[in-house]
């Protein structure tokens, strides 16, 4: 439970609930924005860190 | 005098709201009749708090010397009640050395800027700015 992705895993559930709860009014809206924002973290960090993978270049 | 059908809130003082909203994660939203979504802001808040809290993180207080512990207290005490409950207690002191020292204080921070957030909404919704 304690390693990085679960955490970041926990960390994006928790900012995507409240955001689609705080910025989108109904039930169909607020779902499509959950995806869109807990993909947009836990996808984007993924790929980040790969991008990020090779350096520094030695 | 509440005015009957009219949520509590809406006949307090703004400043009073705006500060119940920030002391009680979703309190704010309860006294304005938005129920399901005090719930959820509730549920967020707490759990990561207490995340927070588990993974050994830190309720910011201003360090002499060090500018961005100012803004990171004003992210802590954006918590309201928890983080006086948490620092009465003797929590959330950090452990620096700690593995998941920085992804506690993450957790932490963040749960303080969304109860922030939360007292920002309360207003609009206060105002009338929003309507839902």
């Amino acid at each position: 439970m304690l390693d990085h992705l679960s955490l970041m895993v926990l960390h994006g559930l928790l900012i995507a609930v409240f955001f689609s709860f705080l910025w989108k009014r109904d039930k169909k809206e607020r779902w499509h924005y959950f995806w869109k924002v807990f993909g947009a973290l836990v996808v984007g960090a993924i790929v980040l860190g790969w991008v990020m993978y090779p350096f520094p270049l030695s | 005098m509440v005015e009957p059908g009219k949520p509590v809130g809406m006949s307090l003082p703004l400043p009073v709201l705006l500060g119940l909203a920030w002391f009680v994660p979703g309190l704010g939203h309860v006294l304005l009749g938005r129920r399901l979504r005090a719930v959820v802001f509730f549920i967020v808040i707490v759990v990561g708090f207490l995340a927070g809290l588990f993974l050994d993180g830190e309720l910011m207080v201003p360090h002499p010397g060090d500018p961005l512990s100012y803004l990171a207290t004003i992210a802590s005490v954006g918590n309201g009640l928890l983080f006086f409950i948490a620092r009465g207690v003797g929590l959330g002191q950090g452990v620096v050395t700690s593995a998941s020292y920085e992804f506690g204080n993450t957790f932490l921070l963040t749960a303080g800027m969304m109860n922030l957030l939360l007292v920002l909404d309360a207003h609009d919704i206060a105002t009338g700015k929003k309507d839902w």
